[in-house]
């Protein structure tokens, strides 16, 4: 039997693929990079192809997520798409991503920075004689700190003294199964293969960081939530697929080289550190370290305004934490104009003289709003009354201009509520908790990209937070400087107790999250 | 028609206490309870939806009018039982296996109810087999499942199937929601309908059941 094949080119790359006629396009996008966030349900339209060349045919999804003016111009979910000819496709994620390489954006923290925080904490674990291995660690004096997270992975060389020596940041290679930790988790529990990927991608990184000096790597350190944490090392995630979301399987997890297949020295220790409980993994065990909750007697929070919205707060006598599951709208994800913080992307809108002034990123025209500059329009909204309390655009007329072509749709502004209505009814709730009120808060950490992006000014004016401005500060990325920190601690932090509250449970969550989901009236 | 002007406006604007204080007025002066529901409980809960469908509300005040409602319709309830009077269309709902996630159900159940319909609430968690429990003891006409995660999907299948396995499949409508729930995957696990809201579900059993009687 002969298998015709067709021939597909994807631009702005020239990539050149060939499938069997009639084949979904799926499995070939992602092989080239291609992330399918809604792991291919044909919901959240972010894998638009554009026909450059050649005809794809309308499907169900396509009309249901894509505009009449978007189907016209050859816009198509790339997931639902078959391919019965060859075709030219222009991959809309592509072209952010090449234009993101002229505006580098940096999410690490700044190596100065970094060797301020750790320098009361030398000398370095990597030299630290390990009970049973007095082996050639403290000859070698380097470590690599790795903050796996669902969608991006950041990892850095270090020095003994905590020196950054190499850095490199890299997309989660299991996108191609889902943008969330949930459809990863149904993936995996489906049959596919998530840990090989994974662990390859992470050989390669390290491999590329301790190039020339791999010899010298003593120790490797991973950090991430507990399904990365699972699905790394490869251990059964069914327990996270169902109430009550707790895995028996919260511990440290240690490996050697050999186990992963990396080009590491066979007596270097690769660990991931343990979980908290829940979804709560040791991405934010380290941001707790790094925010030095628990090092005084004054109450510090850690906000990490991700998908899954985590925040701890405590003190040196315990601590509390809980995930409240925002979702993606800080990321653009949910927003109909919405997309990453790479050029052309509206990163900030200010209210000049009653008129909106946004910030482009990049030189060229709008093109679409990242979550920094949908906190800010809409906090511009409110402000010019544009936009009420109760989240109506005020003139009933379902958009917000904000810079044509770029609008926010009234959906926009009900998914921002949702987001900023979880993560503050959490924060209320676990304020609750602790029996504590906000003016006892010594600071409020924002972990992660969109953290250190927001104009604090405009999520104290849509709610997000509340808490005076001057406790709030911006963290960067938490999870990978607490690993570094661990990395370098004489020997493991004394942490307090950690408590996992779980927000499912809490019978009050339903009334403070519709509270907390309105805007403030006036501020 | 009498419309009870107080009850009707006390529910749109979300107002427990006025439309309790409404309902135990009308109560006093002799209104019929059921004319009372049909005249003007359901009328706000329409209007409700209707403003919900045009994006003017969204959940903080579906879930304020939603408690002004459920208040008045306790009060009612008693009476009801007392004069031997019922509602014509019964439906169970609940949050399927594994999920927890309640205020998308806990607002359908609350439309459902506005709009005259006997509402028997599972809750959360609830497994195949108490649903099959529910349909054989309480014998509604319609089950609504409620999902919001992508790993707790499957267990509207799971409940379709024991539904058949009982027998109890053609006895039963069954509607499907919850965001990453598609009109697709209603098809494919052969439910009776889907809605992308608490609106539309309102609509869903009174076409379903509309279409059984012709
Ligand atoms: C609030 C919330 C929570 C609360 C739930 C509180 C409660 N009592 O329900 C808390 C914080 C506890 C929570 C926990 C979790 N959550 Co949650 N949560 C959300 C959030 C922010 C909003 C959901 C919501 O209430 N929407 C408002 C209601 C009104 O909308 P709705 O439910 O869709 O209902 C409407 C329609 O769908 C429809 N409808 C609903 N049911 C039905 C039924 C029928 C028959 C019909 C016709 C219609 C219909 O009508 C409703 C009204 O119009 C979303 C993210 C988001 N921004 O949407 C995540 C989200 C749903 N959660 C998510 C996750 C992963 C979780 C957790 C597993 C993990 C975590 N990170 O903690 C836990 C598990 C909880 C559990 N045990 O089930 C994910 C799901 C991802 C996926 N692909 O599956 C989401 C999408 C966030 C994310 N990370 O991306 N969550
Ligand atoms: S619509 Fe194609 S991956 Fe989500």
């Amino acid at each position: 039997m002969t298998c015709d094949l067709v021939r597909i080119r994807l631009e702005p790359l020239s990539v050149e693929l060939k499938l069997p006629l009639g084949s979904s396009l799926i499995a070939a996008l992602a092989a080239h990079g291609v992330e399918f966030p809604c792991g291919g349900m044909g919901e959240c339209s972010g894998c638009q192809v554009r026909v450059l060349s050649g005809s794809l045919l309308v499907t169900e999804a396509d009309s249901a997520t894509l505009t009449p003016d978007q189907l016209a111009k050859g816009w198509r979910l790339a997931c639902q798409a078959r391919a019965h000819e060859s075709l030219v496709l222009e991959c809309g994620q592509w072209r952010m991503q090449i234009l993101a390489d002229d505006n580098p954006s940096d999410p690490i923290p700044k190596v100065g920075a970094l060797a301020t925080m750790v320098a009361p904490s030398i000398p370095a674990v990597i030299s630290r004689e390990r009970a049973g291995d007095q082996s050639a660690s403290s000859s070698r004096g380097l470590a690599v700190a790795i903050d796996l997270g669902t969608t991006t992975i950041a990892a850095q060389l270090i020095d003994a003294s905590g020196n950054v020596l190499a850095v490199e940041t890299a997309l989660n290679p299991q996108a191609a199964f889902g943008s969330d930790v949930m459809s990863r988790i149904r993936a995996a529990l489906e049959g596919q293969d998530l840990t090989t990927p994974i662990r390859v991608a992470l050989g390669q990184i390290v491999a590329r960081l301790a190039r020339g000096r791999a010899s010298q790597v003593a120790e490797v350190l991973l950090v991430g939530n507990t399904v990365m944490h699972h699905l790394f090392g490869s251990l059964d995630v069914e327990p996270l697929a169902h109430v009550p979301f707790q895995s028996p399987n919260l511990a440290e997890q240690r490996f050697t080289p050999r186990d992963l297949g990396w080009d590491l020295p066979s007596d270097c220790v690769v660990r991931f550190a343990r979980c908290i409980g829940g979804f709560i993994g040791s991405d934010i065990l380290a941001g707790i370290v790094a925010a030095g909750i628990a090092l005084g007697d004054d109450l510090t929070a850690l906000v990490d305004l991700g998908t899954n919205g985590e925040i701890a707060i405590g003190n040196r006598h315990g601590i509390v934490c809980a995930s409240t599951a925002a979702g993606p709208a800080f990321e653009a994800g949910s927003i109909r104009m919405g997309m990453r913080a790479v050029t052309g992307a509206i990163a900030y809108v200010a209210l000049v003289d009653g008129t909106l002034r946004p910030t482009v990123l990049g030189d060229g025209a709008p093109r679409g709003i990242c979550g920094s500059g949908l906190v800010d329009a809409v906090a511009a909204g409110l402000r010019s009354g544009s936009i009420l309390a109760n989240g109506r655009i005020a003139d009933g007329s379902k958009n917000f201009p904000i810079a044509l072509p770029v609008v926010l749709y009234q959906s926009d502004i009900r998914e921002l509520q949702l987001a900023k209505g979880a993560i503050a009814a959490g924060f209320r709730l676990l304020l609750k908790r602790l029996g504590a009120q906000v003016s006892s808060l010594h600071a409020i950490h924002l972990a992660g990209a969109f953290g250190n992006y927001v104009q604090i000014e405009s999520a104290l004016r849509i709610g997000l937070l509340e808490a005076p401005h001057s406790v709030i500060h911006a963290a960067g990325n938490t999870a990978l400087r607490g690993a570094k920190m661990l990395l370098l601690a004489r020997e493991e932090p004394q942490l307090p107790p950690i408590e996992h509250v779980s927000l499912a449970a809490d019978p009050a969550f339903q009334d403070e999250f519709a509270a907390c989901m309105t805007f403030p009236e006036n501020l | 028609m009498a419309l009870n002007v107080d009850l009707y406006d006390a529910i749109l604007n979300g107002n427990a206490k006025k439309a309790h204080a409404a309902t135990e007025a009308a109560i006093a002066a002799g209104v019929e309870p059921m004319a009372l529901i049909q005249e003007s409980m359901v009328p706000a809960m329409d209007e409700v939806g209707r403003l919900f469908e045009c994006e003017e509300y969204f959940v903080p005040e579906l879930l304020l009018a939603g408690r002004a409602m459920k208040g008045a319709m306790e009060l009612l309830k008693p009476l009801l039982t007392a004069a031997g009077q019922k509602m014509a269309v019964r439906v169970v709902i609940g949050t399927v296996k594994g999920d927890l996630h309640d205020i998308g159900k806990n607002i359908v159940a609350s439309m459902l109810e506005g709009s005259g319909f006997e509402v028997i609430d599972l809750g959360t968690d609830v497994s195949p087999e108490n649903f099959v429990a529910a349909v054989e003891q309480r014998k509604p006409h319609v089950v609504c499942m409620s999902a919001l995660l992508t790993v707790t999907m499957p267990a509207m299948k799971l409940t379709i199937d024991a539904l058949q396995t009982a027998g109890l499949r053609t006895q039963v409508k069954v509607l499907i929601g919850g965001a990453p729930v598609t009109h697709q995957y209603a098809k494919e696990i052969g439910a009776d309908g889907y809605s992308e809201n608490a609106n539309g579900a309102v609509g869903l059993v009174k076409n379903l059941l509309a279409g059984e009687a012709a």
